[in-house]
C-alpha cells in the first residue's frame, strides 16, 4: 500500500529529543492505567496493547515492505505455545520464557518467509494463509504436545515481589513494551531500513539496482513482524495462564491485517490508530451482540473507500503540514569519494565473450566491452540489437549464459545486482522506475543505501544527497513526491538516484527518451560533467545528435554482435554501421536514425 | 481406494467451480472475492429454503423432489449472482485497478455483513439437505458410491466444460478474455469494461452459490461451512494458475484428490496436507502449475 504522506520528522534532531513525546504519552498512559480499578477496563487496555504490538510488526511487513500476510495467527501461536510449553513442560522461568517467545516466533517467521519470497499478491496471501491454517490444524490435532482444544493450563506468569502479576501490572508492562517498540521502529523506519522497505515495495528491480538486497530485507521484515506477533501471543498466554487452539484462527490473522490497513499502512502511527479504534469498536459493539458483526462488517466494507490511507493517513492529511520545504542544506560541490581511475594495466570494466539467448533469439553473441574511467561511452544500434540486454547483464538484472565481467580487476560475473551496485555500478532505466510515492530526497537517499552503511550516518547522507540534487539542478524539488514531478524532471531524479551511490560506472538506458530538444541539450551537458567527475559512463541512446556530441567512444551493436567501435568521427563513416542502420541498398536517407527497425535488403 | 478417488473428484469438482469463479474475477479485475465462502454457505441455505418452501407448498414425493432440488440450485445461483452486483459496486469498483489490496478488506467486510444477515435469518445450526436421488449406495463391483457424488460430478463437469466453450466461442467470452489480457486496449475497442467486470462478479458469485447447493447434501450445511471450501477453491485456483481457467479446474481436482486420499490414512491431517501441498507447489512454481510466467521488461 502506498502512502502519500511521508511522515518523516526532521532527521537532524537528536534521537533523545525525538523520543520525548512518545515517552511522555507512555508515562501518561501508565499513570492513567494505575488509576483504573475496573478489571474489565484493565483487560481492554491490555488487549489494546497486545494488538498494538502485533500490528506494529505487521505494519513493517505489510505497510512498509508491502507483503500482505494472512498467517499472523500462526506466529501469534508460536509465541504463545513457546511460553506455554517452556513454563509447563520444562519449568523454565517465566521471564526467560517470555524472552524466548519472540525469538522462537522469529525463527518460524523465517520459515514462512522462505516460500513467500518468490510469490506476490494473491499467491503471497495464500502461502501465508496456508501457513496459518497448517499451524491452526497442528495445534488443534496434535493434542499430545499442544493440548488441542483442551489447551495448556498452568502457564507460569511473570511475578512482582513474589506475587503473580496482577492485571494492572500486565497493563503497565504492555505500555512499556509498546512505547519501546514504537521508539525502536520509529528509529529504524525513519531511516535507511524504512526507506529500503518502501523502495522494494514500490519497485523491486529498482531497489535491487540501488544496492538493496531485496531478499534480505524481505526476510528481515518477516522476522520483525513474527517476533512482535509472537511477543503478543506470549503475553496473552501468560496473562491468561492458559492457552488453547481456539485462539489460533484465520479470523485472528485477518484481524491483525485489518489493524494495519484500517489504522494506516506504511504510517508509523497507523498501528496505534488501528489498535485503538478496533479495540474500542469491539467493546462498544459488545453491547448489541445482534448487530455487532453487521456493523463491524460494514465498517470494513466502507472504511478504506472513505479513508484510502487509513485513519492515521487521513488525520495526517487533515492536519496542517509542517513547513513543507525544510530547505535542504547544500554543502560543498559534489565530489565522488571512490577512487575513480582505471586500475593499473586495464580498463575499469572489461566484459568478455558475453553471450545470452532468450529461447532461440540471440541478443548477445560473444560481446566484449572495455569501459574507461573519466570517459563517456555510447552504445548504439538498431532496435532489437541487444543494447538493453547488455545493460541488464552488466547490472546483474539478467544473468549471462556465458562469458565474464571484471570490474576494476575483480570478477563480478556471478555477483548479485545489489552487490554490483554496492561496488559502484549504478544505472537508470529505459522506462522510468522511480519510487513515485517517496520524496525526491528519499529517492536519492535510497540510491545511497549501500554507502550509508548499517550504522546510519544519516546526516552525512542527507548532505551528500543535497549535493547530488544541486548538481543535477533539482535542489528546489527535494521535498516533492517524485511521482508528482513532470516527466523531464523525473528522468533527472533517476539520474540523481544513480549518482548518490558514488558510482564508478554509470549506465544510462536511453536517458534522452521523451525529452524535448532543450532538455536533451541540458542532459548532454550534465552527462559530460558526470564524466569529468571521474565516472565511466555508458549510455544507450537513439538520439544521434546527443551521442555524437558528447561521446568519447562509441560501440555499435547489431543483432547481438559488436560491429564497430571508435570515436564518433570513425563511426559516422563506418560502412558496416551505415549498413546496419540503413540497409545495404540505397534507402531513403534518414539522418535522424531514430532507431526504427529498417527494412533490410538482404 | 477407488471410492476415495471418486469422493475426491467429487469434492474437487466443486473446488474447481469455485476456483473458476476466482479466475473470472481475477483476470478481469485483478481482484478476488475474499467473501466467496459466505456466498457458498448462503447459497446452500437459499437452496435449503427453496426446497423447504416448495415441499411445503406442493407436498413431497421422490420424483418431485428431483425438480425441487434442481430449482433450488437455480435459485441459489440466481440469488448469489444478483448479490454479486452489490459486492462489485461496494467492495470492488472503488479499488479495482489501484495499487494495494484494499479489496481484501472490503470483500471480507461484505462477507461479514452477508453472514450476519444470514445468521439472523437462519440461525447457527447445521442442517441436512436431502440428496435428489436418495441416499442409497450404488455398487459397481466392489466399489460403492452415492448418487449425489455422481450428480455433483456430472453437473460440475458440464458447467466447467460449458464455461470453457463459452469463453472461447461466444462474443461475451471473447470480451472477457480481451479485458483479461489488456483492459485499456479492450476499452479502446469499445468494450464496456465495467460491465464485463460486473458480469465476472455475477458469474463468480453464482458459481459459489451453486457450489453451496451441490455440496450441501454431502457435507451438512451450516453458515460456517463455506470458509474452508472457498479456501480450498482459492488454493486450487492459485496452484493451478490463477490466470488459466483450465489450470484452475485441474487444481481443484488435485486438491480434492489429495484431501480424500489423505483422509484414507488420517482424517485430521487432510487440511494440513492440502495446505502444505499449496506451500510446496508455490515454492517451486510461483505462478502455479499452469500459470503463465509474467516476464517483466526492464
Amino acid at each position: 500500500m502506498r502512502t502519500e504522506t511521508a511522515t518523516r520528522p526532521a532527521p537532524f534532531r537528536p534521537a533523545i529529543l525525538r523520543a520525548v513525546p512518545a515517552l511522555g504519552v507512555g508515562a501518561a498512559l501508565v499513570a492513567l492505567a494505575l488509576t483504573l480499578t475496573n478489571d474489565f477496563h484493565l483487560y481492554v487496555a491490555f488487549m489494546a496493547g497486545v494488538y498494538y504490538l502485533c500490528a506494529s510488526g505487521m505494519n513493517v511487513l505489510a505497510g512498509y515492505a508491502g507483503q500482505k500476510s494472512l498467517g499472523q495467527a500462526g506466529l501469534f501461536a508460536a509465541g504463545a505455545y513457546t511460553v506455554a510449553l517452556l513454563t509447563t513442560r520444562l519449568e523454565v522461568s517465566p521471564v526467560l520464557a517470555l524472552a524466548a517467545a519472540p525469538i522462537v516466533a522469529a525463527g518460524v517467521g523465517v520459515l514462512i518467509a522462505l516460500p513467500s519470497l518468490r510469490v506476490k499478491g494473491p499467491s503471497l496471501a495464500l502461502v501465508t494463509l496456508a501457513f496459518g491454517l497448517v499451524v491452526e490444524k497442528l495445534v488443534t490435532e496434535w493434542t499430545d504436545l499442544f493440548g488441542g482444544a483442551q489447551g495448556v493450563y498452568g502457564i507460569a506468569p511473570l511475578e512482582f515481589q513474589g506475587e503473580p502479576f496482577a492485571l494492572r501490572h500486565w497493563v503497565v508492562l504492555v505500555i512499556v513494551l509498546a512505547v519501546a517498540t514504537h521508539l525502536l521502529l520509529g528509529h529504524l523506519l525513519n531511516g535507511r531500513f524504512g526507506r529500503a522497505l518502501l523502495a522494494l515495495q514500490s519497485d523491486e528491480i529498482a531497489a535491487e539496482c540501488a544496492g538493496i538486497s531485496v531478499y534480505r530485507y524481505k526476510i528481515l521484515a518477516f522476522v520483525v513482524a513474527a517476533a512482535l506477533c509472537g511477543l503478543g501471543g506470549a503475553l496473552v498466554a501468560q496473562q491468561n495462564q492458559y492457552f488453547n487452539s481456539d485462539f489460533v484462527t484465520f479470523h485472528l490473522s485477518v484481524f491483525i491485517l485489518l489493524l494495519v490497513l484500517l489504522g494506516g499502512a506504511g504510517n508509523l502511527y497507523g498501528p496505534i490508530a488501528g489498535a485503538a479504534i478496533l479495540t474500542a469498536t469491539e467493546v462498544f459493539l459488545a453491547q448489541w451482540p445482534s448487530v455487532q458483526h453487521f456493523i463491524y462488517g460494514s465498517m470494513l466494507l466502507f472504511a478504506l473507500y472513505l479513508m484510502p490511507t487509513g485513519v492515521a493517513g487521513t488525520i495526517a492529511r487533515v492536519l496542517p503540514r509542517k513547513a513543507v520545504a525544510e530547505p535542504v542544506v547544500t554543502g560543498a560541490p559534489l565530489t565522488l569519494s571512490r577512487t575513480t581511475d582505471d586500475p593499473a594495466g586495464g580498463p575499469l570494466l572489461e566484459m568478455r565473450d558475453i553471450a545470452k539467448a532468450f529461447g532461440g533469439v540471440v541478443t548477445a553473441d560473444k560481446v566484449g566491452l572495455r569501459l574507461h574511467a573519466h570517459r563517456v561511452h555510447a552504445l548504439i544500434g538498431p532496435n532489437g540489437a541487444g543494447k538493453s540486454t547488455l545493460i541488464n547483464i552488466l547490472t546483474g538484472v539478467i544473468p549471462a549464459d556465458s562469458g565474464s565481467i571484471r570490474l576494476a580487476g575483480e570478477d563480478i560475473t556471478r555477483a548479485s545486482a545489489h552487490s554490483r551496485a554496492d561496488r559502484g555500478i549504478a544505472r537508470t532505466f529505459q522506462n522510468l522506475r522511480l519510487f513515485g510515492a517517496m520524496t525526491v530526497l528519499d529517492n536519492v537517499l535510497v540510491g545511497a543505501h549501500a554507502r550509508i552503511g548499517a550504522t546510519g550516518r544519516e546526516a552525512e547522507a542527507v548532505a551528500k544527497a543535497a549535493a547530488v540534487l544541486e548538481f543535477v539542478g533539482l535542489a528546489e524539488h527535494a521535498q516533492a513526491l517524485a511521482g508528482s514531478l513532470p516527466y523531464g524532471l523525473q528522468r533527472r531524479v533517476e539520474l540523481a538516484r544513480a549518482l548518490a551511490g558514488d558510482p564508478v560506472l554509470l549506465l544510462l538506458d536511453e536517458p534522452a527518451a521523451g525529452l524535448n530538444p532543450r532538455e536533451t541539450a541540458e542532459l548532454g551537458q550534465l552527462i559530460k560533467r558526470i564524466g569529468r567527475l571521474g565516472v565511466a559512463v555508458l549510455m544507450v541512446e537513439h538520439d544521434m545528435g546527443l551521442v555524437m556530441g558528447i561521446s568519447d567512444e562509441i560501440v555499435v551493436l547489431d543483432r547481438g554482435i559488436v560491429i564497430a567501435e571508435g570515436t564518433p568521427r570513425e563511426i559516422q563513416t563506418n560502412p558496416r554501421v551505415i549498413e546496419a542502420y540503413l540497409g545495404r541498398e540505397e534507402a531513403p536517407a534518414d539522418d535522424e536514425a531514430d532507431g526504427k527497425e529498417e527494412e533490410r535488403a538482404c | 481406494m477407488l471410492q476415495a478417488i471418486i469422493g475426491g473428484l467429487t469434492l474437487g469438482s466443486v473446488y474447481a467451480l469455485i476456483a473458476l469463479g476466482f479466475n473470472l474475477t481475477y483476470t478481469t479485475t485483478r481482484t478476488l472475492n475474499f467473501a466467496q465462502g459466505d456466498f457458498v454457505s448462503v447459497g446452500a441455505f437459499v437452496g435449503l429454503g427453496t426446497v423447504g418452501v416448495l415441499t411445503a407448498a406442493l407436498g413431497a414425493d421422490a420424483v418431485g423432489y428431483v425438480w425441487f432440488y434442481a430449482l433450488a440450485a437455480v435459485a441459489a445461483a440466481l440469488a448469489m449472482g444478483v448479490l454479486g452486483l452489490p459486492l462489485y459496486l461496494a467492495a470492488i469498483r472503488p479499488f479495482a485497478g489501484k495499487p494495494g489490496m484494499s479489496w481484501v478488506v472490503s470483500t471480507i467486510g461484505f462477507g461479514i455483513v452477508l453472514q450476519s444477515a444470514a445468521l439472523s435469518l437462519w440461525g447457527l445450526g447445521a442442517r441436512m439437505l436431502a440428496p435428489p436421488f436418495g441416499d442409497e449406495v450404488f455398487r459397481v463391483g466392489e466399489v460403492g458410491f452415492r448418487s449425489q457424488e455422481l450428480v455433483v460430478m456430472a453437473l460440475a463437469f458440464a458447467i466447467l466444460g460449458g464455461f470453457d466453450i463459452a469463453m472461447r466461442r461466444t462474443a461475451l467470452g471473447r470480451c472477457m478474455r480481451a479485458v483479461a489480457l489488456n483492459r485499456d486496449a479492450a476499452a479502446l475497442m469499445g468494450i464496456d469494461v465495467p460491465r464485463v467486470m460486473a458480469l465476472a462478479f455475477l458469474a463468480s458469485s453464482a458459481l459459489a452459490g451453486l457450489s453451496g447447493v451441490l455440496v450441501a447434501p454431502i457435507l451438512s450445511a451450516s453458515l460456517f461451512m463455506g470458509v474452508i471450501i472457498a479456501l480450498k477453491g482459492f488454493s486450487a485456483a492459485i496452484i493451478g494458475g490463477l490466470t488459466n481457467p483450465r489450470g484452475c479446474m485441474a487444481g481443484g481436482l488435485l486438491i480434492g484428490l489429495v484431501e480424500s486420499l489423505t483422509a484414507l490414512w488420517s482424517a485430521q491431517w487432510r487440511e494440513i496436507m492440502v495446505f502444505l501441498l499449496v506451500i510446496l507447489v508455490l515454492a517451486m512454481a510461483p505462478n502455479g502449475m499452469f500459470g503463465r510466467k509474467l516476464v517483466e521488461k526492464v
